[in-house]
């Protein structure tokens, strides 16, 4: 725990971290400074004045609590007329342009200038001028609509753009009234981070034209979640809703703050996975190539499997450790192979040095963790003797293995996803993709973290443990597979895999690199 | 605070009263009473011949909803979702989308109202910022051989028309 030091606000005596600025550091013990263009990512900028606060016999008096480092012994005003006034004034200040469009703003419902008029404000326009006319609509590229009417020039997103992607496409010109945030002529948004310019603005003048007018914040349930797009693991926030007479699908991601793994911020590609979880899924169970209720489906696989002379289990970087440790046990029991062989899934060259990585695969660092081969020389030597390949969601075709190399043996799939495998399966058992599920991954820094189920279906596909369990598994549950892994992994001994902290656990390089097989 | 008891004094306890019979041949002569006289002289009494005649509507009674538009036409409704946030039967299902008439930005392409679920409380009329949806139709008949009938869309609801000027229905009544 870092050093703490003592000071007072609004004559009440807090502890609170050394080391911070008054913003951050009363914002830890519950008490809110209003502000609107300080963000904890962007750090201090000082352009609204919104955060001024009184310190007792300090020289200035009055400061921006962003720019002023919390120390010992001092003495904030929060709730002084000048302090309430200055706030009033500059809300005030904020809205002489700003259309009060909220009826047809994105942003309503989740809005600084909505919350902190209520807070704050509360008085009647006396404007009897007319609004200075902006642009509206304005396309700004990469799927971020401006709209300029509405924007308060904090310029979050312009130190997003210099300082964090370092592209520095965006800009403000033009003083007073007549400022605004614009792109170079011709030259758009064009980094890959670039929608969460759309996150960091407090108002509505960033919109996603993606999630534009599709729905209003306040109907979306706020689940926590990981993103499953590459080994990054990303923490974020599945928005979901359930509409009268249709199923709970999921409208947009936003990026959830964890510092362990990936900030303030998720990569646009991530943001974007939403769709697959929508629409691209695997619905109607087969059973030997013909349709079959979900039941019988599952019974003739399990039948099948039991016949089986080799059976070759293929697994996907994508499956929870819950998961695959179940897989592993089942293929014990049927005496089979487990591979999970999927190079496809890394995209050489395509990741960089912050969130983006070369994997798209969530799961990858479990393989050696649990022993799992990912080598092609095991992969195809086990293909070649196997008469059923019983494939755990993985999509062979990126990695270079096509239907008719299969050969004889037949297919069996469960999924969540389709693709060319699944097309190619006579057993298909459809399951609950991760935002459906709980479960844990290790991300390709060794941050153990956990997810659990968000959004629910108004017929629930299957989790995949519970289909294991009905073809001869032995675990119930995830509560059953951690426990399980506890017991049998050595990385895990130590660790208590139930109660895996929010912010996720980072295992130390031999827990990660210890390959028991 | 105090709470006033009323006693209230029991009555029935008369001689006359217990025989009983006395007292329902005085009940049946003034139902025969009115039978005769309304049967003679059905002028007077206080029935409605519904369906020949229909009910005085007044301008500030609830019926089926309509969408208003503006002088040009164009679609006043610009799908801020109040109706249907307000809405405490979870009846309107609205779907938004760009809009392109140079109004604003945002317009429904999707305005569905289910019927049989709407309590006809007003509350989206209460709620609408643009005076888009009122339920100044007067139409309090619905009827309907499927459940999906009852599901009134965009254009059904923008092609009804109120009996009523804007004054009246500004003043509230005919």
């Amino acid at each position: 725990m870092a050093d703490t030091i003592k000071l007072s606000v609004n004559g009440v005596e807090v502890e609170v971290q050394a080391g911070k600025n008054l913003v951050d550091a009363v914002a830890a013990v519950g008490i809110e400074i209003p502000h609107i263009c300080y963000h904890p990512a962007l750090g201090a900028d000082g352009n609204c004045r919104m955060c001024l606060v009184e310190i007792e016999d300090g020289r200035p008096p009055l400061v921006p609590a962003c720019k002023t480092r919390a120390v010992e012994g001092m003495k904030v005003r929060l709730d002084s007329e000048k302090i309430k006034k200055i706030q009033r004034d500059i809300m005030e200040f904020e809205l002489i342009n700003h259309p009060i469009d909220c009826p047809i703003c994105d942003q309503a419902g989740e809005c600084i200038l909505q919350d902190y008029y209520m807070k704050y404000d509360g008085a009647q326009s006396r404007m009897r001028v007319p609004q200075v006319v902006k642009g509206k609509k304005i396309d700004f590229g990469a799927g971020v609509v401006h709209d300029q009417e509405r924007c308060v020039l904090c310029a979050r997103c312009v130190r997003f753009t210099r300082l964090i992607t370092k592209t520095g496409e965006l800009g403000i010109v033009n003083r007073t009234d007549q400022a605004r945030v614009n792109i170079f002529p011709g030259r758009p948004l064009s980094n890959r981070y670039s929608l969460n310019v759309v996150d960091l603005c407090p108002v509505g003048a960033m919109t996603s034209s993606d999630f534009r007018f599709k729905q209003r914040a306040w109907f979306l349930t706020k689940s926590k979640g990981i993103c499953h797009g590459c080994s990054k693991g990303c923490n974020i926030f599945i928005d979901h809703n359930r509409e009268k007479y249709q199923d709970d699908i999921i409208y947009r991601y936003r990026p959830r703050h964890n510092e362990q793994v990936n900030g303030y911020f998720i990569c646009d590609a991530g943001r974007m996975t939403y769709k697959q979880e929508n629409e691209k899924r695997l619905r109607t169970p087969l059973a030997s190539g013909q349709q079959a209720d979900l039941e019988s489906a599952i019974n003739a696989l399990k039948r099948r499997l039991d016949q089986a002379a080799n059976p070759f289990f293929v697994v996907s970087p994508n499956c929870s450790l819950e998961q695959m440790h179940a897989i592993q046990q089942l293929a014990a029991q049927k005496k089979a192979t487990v591979s999970g062989f999927s190079e496809g899934y890394i995209q050489e060259g395509d990741g960089d040095d912050w969130l983006i990585q070369d994997d798209k695969a969530a799961n990858r660092a479990a393989f050696a963790v649990l022993g799992i081969d990912e080598t092609k020389e095991v992969f195809n030597s086990a293909l070649k003797g196997a008469d059923l390949v019983v494939n755990f969601g993985n999509d062979l075709s990126l990695s270079g293995v096509n239907n008719t190399s299969l050969g004889t043996a037949e297919m069996a799939f469960i999924g969540s996803y389709a693709n060319s495998c699944a097309d190619a399966a006579a057993y298909l058992v459809p399951v609950a993709s991760y935002s459906e599920d709980s479960g844990s991954i290790i991300n390709v820094d060794g941050v153990l973290q956990r997810y659990e189920t968000a959004v629910k279906k108004n017929v629930p596909f299957p989790n995949m443990l519970s289909v294991i369990r009905q073809l001869g598994g032995g675990l119930d549950d995830v509560q059953a597979a951690r426990t399980s892994l506890g017991n049998t992994v050595e990385a895990f001994k130590k660790l208590d895999l139930q109660n895996i902290p929010a912010q996720g656990l980072a295992l130390t390089a031999s827990e990660v690199g210890n390959v028991t097989a | 605070m105090s709470i006033d008891i009323k006693t209230v004094e029991r009555k029935g306890g008369t001689p006359q009263e217990r025989v009983y019979l006395v007292e329902v041949f005085k009940g049946m002569a003034v139902t025969f009473g009115h039978f005769i006289r309304n049967f003679l002289d059905n002028s007077k009494l206080y029935v409605r011949h519904y369906p020949e005649v229909e009910p005085e509507i007044t301008a500030r009674w609830r019926g089926r909803h309509r969408l208003t538009r503006h002088e040009d036409g164009t679609v006043k409704c610009v799908a801020c979702f109040m109706c249907q946030t307000n809405c405490p039967a979870k009846c309107i299902m609205i779907e938004a989308g760009e809009r392109n008439d140079g109004r604003t930005e945002k317009l429904p392409v999707r305005f569905d109202i289910d019927l049989l679920e709407c309590i006809y409380c007003g509350f989206c009329v209460e709620a609408c910022p643009m005076d888009a949806i009122r339920m100044d139709t007067g139409i309090y008949a619905l009827t309907g051989t499927e459940r999906d009938s009852f599901v009134i869309g965009l254009n059904e609801l923008l092609q009804s028309e109120s009996p009523f000027t804007d004054e009246e229905y500004k003043k509230g009544s005919k």
